[in-house]
């Protein structure tokens, strides 16, 4: 018989991290600048809790994650309950019920973790962050793009200047099908081959569709020529509105940030499936992450459209902060002095025992300065 | 935390040359035809297999090559690691990357991925009363779906190569494998019973890459596809 050896205490379960100094403060101030920027523009915040019934957690668009949600049984009420793997299922919730009489468009944010059920090789993490804004009652292109623009400026807030928005249309090619009269099975392998691009997949089950979508397939890229595919693509009239409306958001866009980097992808319609109208998926150049997503969906029967953006993502784009200095403060020391530096924004490391050489124990400590005659005196690096 | 390991920086990686993932082995000699077509041309030694070098430089500045196994190059494109690839149609439906786009069908690598069995077995009793059946196959996920959809599990057993002969020495009763010209099989007594799917390679591009450097990954598949037309309209 083996024995198999004890699991080492440190081993988390898949997925599952724990963020140590700097990280951990580092999320937290990223996370607490989405949320000032959301707040300056009115957006104001909501928590809701982590987890509910199952019911109510996965009515609507929570049925897009019910797959990723973890359930667990409520031995008070005998109910099942799930944890949220999503929040805009919950502020749908809220907005729906409690705040059904808040005028309208409503705007709330929401910062907080989610857990999902598993990851994937690429994406591993179970426990992601979000923070987020909703825009709930309206339904135009002014509400499109403010979404966008208070994403962009708060991601500035968080030291991400240099990112692009993906903006797509999940409506697009399911009102192409339909027009065309593609359905059932047919209809889900043509939508499975255009999810992943597949050009083959999509000559091959798309009928007389086919040269349209391959067109508007190899269109992703920069907004001018892909609403020029748009334009010039033979689309019935709901699949023309859609590209109106498109069109419409990306001019409000750029009326106001012309700067700002918008691609456009016409028959993507990837996401958390619950979107129905212009969507948006946010990247850093350089990283292989989306660090945000959002777009247009039905809060009950209001028109929302909403941005959840993932600060574990954007910790890992965008560049390090400085760290605050550590500043030893021997025993004996005015506390006065010590509390002056705090405002200063320093971190102050109080001596606990009486030091006979107290630049050693700083450094020891990991300290940047040392209090000595009042003054904070720097310490040379160690090596 | 994750431990952090060297990551180019973006500001430098927007710059960076793009990297094209290739497959060693068999599509390796077609490919060639079809970067020249497309006025790519690596460094001398990139179709020698002894080499040891593992990236190549290209004439074109923006652009270098790596060479890799088949299975590998989805991998390197689904992490970013490579924006471009060429890989064959059954290693995407194995793996099944949601960050993997397939813009291109390049119809070079042409062959399918079929079920073969020993001919004496062949027919012998009817499949649709299987509850499982035990498979070698170095496609597992691909061997799953297929015979789960006719509600037969499927007992996989892994295998990287030589997977004819896993019947005749009792591994399993049938394989799932890429099937060319056939003579494999036969010639290891085996019999094709059913084609899964056809395959051909696809140009594959990194998602993440087609949308934070539109207009140079846009301008790679353009070339590619140019360089086919002449293919198309002699077919």
């Amino acid at each position: 018989m083996t024995d198999d050896p004890p699991p080492n205490p440190a081993l988390l379960p898949s997925g599952l991290r724990d963020l140590l100094p700097p990280d951990a403060a580092t999320e937290a101030a990223t996370v607490e600048a989405l949320m000032e920027v959301f707040a300056a523009h009115g957006y104001e915040r909501i928590r809701p809790p982590l987890l509910e019934f199952e019911d109510s957690l996965l009515a609507g668009s929570g049925a897009a994650v019910a797959d990723q949600t973890f359930r667990l049984m409520d031995p008070d009420s005998q109910r099942m309950m799930g944890l949220r793997a999503d929040t805009t299922p919950q502020v749908v919730r809220i907005a729906t019920t409690r705040l059904g009489g808040a005028p309208r468009p409503l705007r709330l944010s929401y910062a907080g973790q989610c857990l999902r059920v598993r990851g994937s090789q690429i994406a591993p993490d179970r426990q992601v962050p979000q923070a987020g804004i909703e825009l709930i009652g309206r339904d135009s292109p002014a509400a499109d793009a403010e979404i966008v623009l208070v994403g962009a400026e708060a991601l500035a807030a968080a030291g991400l200047a240099r990112v692009s928005f993906d903006l797509t249309l999940p409506t697009l090619a399911p009102a192409l099908m339909e027009a065309a009269g593609i359905a059932g099975p047919a209809g889900a392998t043509l939508a499975r081959a255009l999810d992943r691009k597949d050009a083959a997949a999509v000559t091959r089950h798309g009928g007389l569709l086919a040269p349209v979508l391959t067109e508007l397939l190899l269109a992703a890229g920069p907004a001018d020529r892909a609403l020029a595919a748009l334009t010039a693509a033979p689309l019935p009239p709901p699949a023309r509105a859609l590209a109106d409306r498109l069109a419409a958001t990306v001019a409000a866009i750029r009326a106001r940030a012309p700067g700002l980097r918008l691609t456009i992808d016409p028959v993507e319609f990837r996401g958390y499936r619950y979107h129905t109208g212009v969507s948006v998926t946010i990247y850093a150049p350089g990283r292989h992450e989306e660090i945000g997503r959002g777009g247009r969906y039905l809060c009950g029967d209001d028109p929302a459209t909403g941005l959840t953006l993932y600060p574990d993502a954007l910790l890992r784009a965008a560049p390090a902060r400085a760290p605050r200095p550590r500043l030893f403060v021997p025993p004996d020391s005015d506390a006065d002095v010590a509390a002056r530096f705090r405002t200063l924004g320093y971190a102050t490391i109080a001596a606990l025992d009486p030091e006979a050489d107290p630049a050693a124990e700083a450094r020891r400590l990991l300290c940047t300065h040392l209090l000595r005659n009042g003054a904070a005196v720097p310490l040379p690096p160690t090596d | 935390m994750t431990a952090a390991f060297p990551a180019p920086t973006p500001e430098a990686e927007t710059d960076a040359p793009l990297i094209l993932a290739l497959p060693k082995g068999r599509i390796l000699a077609e490919c060639g035809t079809l970067l020249a077509r497309a006025g790519i041309t690596p460094a001398a030694d990139y179709t020698d297999e002894s080499s040891r070098r593992l990236r190549f430089p290209t004439n074109e500045p923006g652009l270098d090559v790596v060479r890799v196994r088949p299975f590998d190059v989805a991998t390197f494109v689904a992490f970013g690691g490579a924006a471009l690839g060429i890989c064959g149609a059954d290693v995407l439906m194995e793996f099944d990357y949601p960050e993997i786009y397939a813009p291109l069908d390049l119809g070079i690598g042409r062959c399918r991925i079929a079920v073969a069995e020993p001919r004496a077995t062949a027919g012998s009793d009817d499949p649709s009363r299987w509850s499982s059946v035990r498979v070698a196959s170095k496609y597992p996920t691909i061997t799953r779906r297929h015979f789960a959809a006719r509600g037969i599990q499927a007992e996989v057993v892994e295998l990287s190569g030589a997977m004819e002969l896993a019947p005749g020495l009792g591994l399993a009763r049938l394989i799932v494998d890429l099937v060319q010209t056939g003579s494999t099989l036969k010639a290891n007594g085996l019999v094709e019973t059913e084609v899964i799917a056809p395959v051909t390679s696809r140009l594959i591009v990194n998602r993440t890459a087609l949308k934070t450097r539109p207009e140079a990954i846009g301008a790679w598949i353009a070339r590619f596809r140019e360089a086919l037309a002449p293919v198309r309209a002699a077919a």
